[in-house]
């Protein structure tokens, strides 16, 4: 889930992007090992709290609430009814909470029963998605491409213009966006339904949009190129980043939190069972 | 060898053919620029003009290869040899589209982009930056994102871009042909001041003649990869006729002055109505415009400025009888998800076999109440009712049957292999098959000029071609409506004129209900029957385009201009006429009563 980097004044746009990044990983790493949902649940208002310092648009996020929505309900179904995990704090993991084919159904009813531990296990994986696309969402707001190009740069013996090409690929993803957006347009405005029939009939009719997508990208990339060697991109070794990032007090508050979270975590579940089912 | 150095640029016999190609696009031109002068390019689309812009920096040949011959000498270097990325801190070039040219993710970012790649230091980067920003007058954006930013601001972002690596040439390859009028007239203000103030020599290539008029020292014509034509543009514009010949618009008050027999043309509104004034004119004046056939004209026909089109104007095309109301919209109110208001209460009606052109800035509401005519959109309040039937429970797909919508860029709504699978595409989809499907494809492609390029890939078409296949894509599922946006805007003057002939034959034969949105004052003059002004999602005006250009305050508030033509006629005669042949013709009317009273 891509959101476009809005330059703000907020203190998580200030951020290094090394903390910035940490903090992503950290919360994959947790998300990843944690399975309760509770625990998880406080993970997700962390990355809520998070975005909310970022002055995130959540608006943005519509889209991938209704496909969440619709995933978590398919998930959880699918998980209680599939799995009955040793869950250590429940008596009853194995417990029927309802049937997804009521008893009232006549001939089949009741069938597919959703079973507590199953239940919880599908709420918990539901929570993962949600939390790290979230999260990924969030760093992509407060990251500047730019951000990008300077972290690559810093890695040794590689060139700036490596960077460069991986930021303005991320940078064009809302232009190649746009494109499709027109084109699907194009398609219906000359008659093609593009959203009616069975899912293979509606793929078909939308790979239609893939081949002047593609020639479109390659003759924009052309241009691109041509644009940026009149700018004198790749005359010198050298390129000047404008805001050499250095670390302040608040990264060094963030990183260590990061940190924290993550030894504290693994440890706890090691030791504890923290965060697990 | 040359022994020029003093000059900014100096071109001897260059020919240039790409890789693969026998044509050569630039065949044996030869070009001196005097360091602080700016010389203007013009000519038609595949004359050869940008290629020449490439030479210049070294693209061509370096990034698009073929063979160059002749000699390339600009700033004293020979650009082929040094490279162009170490020539952009000699010469500078900014591109058409804006979009394409910026790098960083605000305004600041971009304009360090150059300094930054030359390796320059922190703090003189900084520097240039801040020079280029108040020198471009783009002070207080600087952490702005340029996607942000209006089209003129965005092309002058990219100018600035350019100008803080210092060149000392810059050469601006059509920089206004994506721009609304607003746009085009800060960039023109912005090159203005690139010669006059700062000491920039300047190449400019474009299509915009009338501006070009008052910033060039000298006018260099093009047309298939020669100069034909060269000069002050007072010399060059003196030849009506040939610079018509060679595909270039002539500014309509220069017509103007041709048809009246001047002996200096006139460039500016105040030139032409001193000419008239004076009476210099009445002696060898008022030739029969017939005479002009070789520049284009016609009399009894309107033609547009030494053009010979099939354009209508409201005030010379007979009336043409409308039918029903075909379209109407009442209340419409869009609101888009991000929250922006884009309609603020539309109400509009279209008869059947109209032609409107619906004009205003950027932002104005044009395409989104466009794109609720053929259900693309749905209101978020109101409704729109095409042949009395609402649109808020048909799909685009069904309204498409009655709606044919062209976009603005052909190449987002070309998708097939070839012309032809691309004009079966929509026909086929709406049911349309055997014999008939085969005829009226076979008509189309003889109505376009694309008989013989049936089996080519779009994408090689020029953007002409491109746009002309994309209406015809439309035109090939027979829909009474056709909505164009911005029909004619990347192409030269003559596509423009290939584009919209074709429109009017649409209406004129086939009866088709023809909506445009458009930028171009011209077009509108020569070709709408009725005009819908839009500002700040509302229509502000609506009337027939003379009742529209007369009214200074409604074309104010839109933020226009009206075309110099009906400017000029309403200062000599009182009344706006559409075309320079109209104007001289109510001058004549206007003289032979004031004579017939003394």
């Amino acid at each position: 889930m891509i959101v476009e980097y809005e330059s703000k004044n907020t203190p998580i746009h200030s951020l290094d992007p090394r903390a910035k990044i940490l903090w992503l990983l950290v919360v994959v790493v947790i998300s990843v090992i944690w399975s309760d949902p509770v625990y998880l649940f406080g993970l997700a208002v962390s990355v809520f709290i998070f975005g909310a310092f970022a002055r995130f648009p959540w608006e943005k996020l519509k889209g991938l609430a209704v496909f969440l929505t619709v995933m978590a309900v398919i998930i959880t179904l699918a998980q209680g009814v599939t799995y009955t995990p040793a869950v250590a704090h429940l008596k009853e993991p194995g417990r029927v909470l309802f049937h997804i084919i009521p008893a009232w159904v006549p001939g089949v009813g009741p069938a597919w029963p959703v079973k507590l531990g199953g239940f919880l296990y599908g709420i918990g994986m539901t929570l993962k998605v949600f939390t790290v696309l979230v999260a990924v969402a969030v760093l992509g707001y407060v990251t500047s491409p730019s951000e990008i190009v300077q972290l690559i740069a810093r890695i040794p013996k590689m060139p700036y213009q490596v960077g460069f090409i991986v930021s303005t690929a991320w940078k064009f993803v809302p232009v190649v966006q746009a494109q499709i957006r027109s084109l699907m347009d194009a398609h219906k405005s000359k008659g093609v339904e593009l959203d009616r029939g069975s899912f293979v009939e509606r793929l078909k009719k939308t790979s239609r949009v893939v081949s002047p997508l593609f020639a479109n990208a390659l003759s924009m990339a052309d241009t691109l190129a041509l644009a940026m060697e009149s700018r004198a991109f790749g005359s010198s070794k050298r390129f000047t980043f404008l805001r050499p990032y250095r670390f302040k007090a608040l990264d060094y508050v963030v990183v260590l939190a990061c940190l924290g979270a993550a030894i504290t975590s693994i440890a706890g579940l090691a030791l504890y069972k923290v965060g697990s089912l | 060898m040359f022994h020029l150095t003093d000059k900014a640029v100096c071109l001897k016999n260059v020919r240039f053919r790409y890789k693969g190609s026998n044509r050569w696009v630039l065949d044996g031109v030869s070009l001196d620029v005097a360091r602080g002068e700016c010389v203007a390019v013009l000519g038609p689309t595949g004359s050869g003009k940008s290629t020449l812009c490439g030479v210049m920096n070294g693209t061509v040949p370096l990034f698009l290869e073929g063979d160059l011959q002749g000699d390339v000498l600009v700033d004293g270097m020979v650009p082929a040899k040094v490279g162009t990325a170490k020539m952009a801190a000699h010469v500078g070039l900014v591109f058409g589209d804006p979009d394409m040219q910026l790098f960083g993710m605000t305004v600041e970012e971009d304009v360090a982009f150059g300094p930054a790649n030359l390796g320059l230091d922190y703090p003189t980067i900084m520097e240039r930056v801040h020079k280029s920003l108040v020198d471009m007058r783009l002070t207080g954006l600087e952490r702005r994102a340029p996607y942000r930013l209006s089209g003129g601001e965005r092309q002058a972002t990219a100018i600035a871009g350019v100008y803080a690596m210092l060149p000392d040439i810059m050469v601006l390859d059509e920089p206004t042909s994506m721009l609304d009028p607003q746009g085009k007239a800060s960039v023109f203000s912005i090159i203005k001041r690139l010669k006059e103030e700062l000491g920039i020599t300047v190449i400019l290539v474009e299509q915009e003649v009338d501006d070009v008029l008052e910033l060039a020292d000298r006018v260099f014509v093009m047309n298939a990869g020669r100069f034909v034509l060269q000069g002050t543009p007072r010399e060059v514009f003196g030849r009506v006729a040939e610079v018509a010949a060679a595909g270039v618009r002539v500014p309509h008050v220069v017509r103007f002055g041709t048809l009246l027999g001047a002996e200096r043309v006139p460039f500016t509104l105040d030139e032409a109505v001193q000419l008239v004034e004076s009476g210099g004119w009445l002696s060898g004046a008022w030739r029969d415009t017939s005479d002009d056939a070789g520049a284009g004209g016609e009399k009894g026909t309107t033609t547009t400025a030494g053009h010979t089109s099939n354009a209508v104007s409201g005030a010379t095309s007979p009336g043409h009888p409308l039918g029903d109301v075909i379209i109407e919209v009442k209340g419409l109110e869009h609101r888009y998800p991000q929250g922006a208001l884009a309609l603020r209460g539309v109400d509009l009606t279209v008869r059947e076999g109209e032609f409107i052109a619906i004009i205003g800035q950027n932002g104005a509401g044009k395409t989104t109440l466009t794109r609720h005519l053929n259900g693309l959109l749905k209101p978020t309040a109101g409704d729109v009712r095409i042949g009395g039937r609402s649109i808020k429970d048909l799909t685009a797909a069904q309204v498409s049957r009655t709606v044919g919508y062209v976009f603005q860029n052909p190449d987002e709504q070309l998708f097939c292999n070839s012309v032809e699978e691309e004009l079966r595409f929509g026909p086929g989809n709406v049911g349309l098959t055997g014999e008939e499907l085969d005829r009226r494809v076979e008509e189309i492609l003889q109505d376009i000029g694309l008989a013989g390029y049936r089996e080519v890939w779009p994408k090689y078409l020029t953007k002409g071609e491109r746009q002309r296949l994309a209406l015809a894509s439309v035109v090939a599922m027979d829909p009474a409506i056709l909505i164009v946006d911005e029909p004619t805007t990347g192409l030269d003057w003559l596509e423009s004129l290939q584009i919209m002939d074709y429109l009017k034959r649409l209406h004129d034969d086939r009866g088709k209900t023809v909506l445009i949105i458009t930028h171009d004052m011209n077009i509108v003059s020569l070709y709408a029957r009725r005009v819908v002004v839009m500002a700040g999602g509302r229509v502000v005006g609506d009337g027939s385009p003379q009742e529209v250009f007369s009214n200074p305050g409604l074309m104010a508030k839109a933020n226009l201009k009206p075309p110099a033509i009906a400017e000029l006629s309403v200062r000599l005669c009182g009344q706006v006429a559409l075309t320079p042949e109209e104007a001289v013709e109510t001058l004549m009317h206007l003289k032979g009563a004031r004579e017939g009273l003394q």
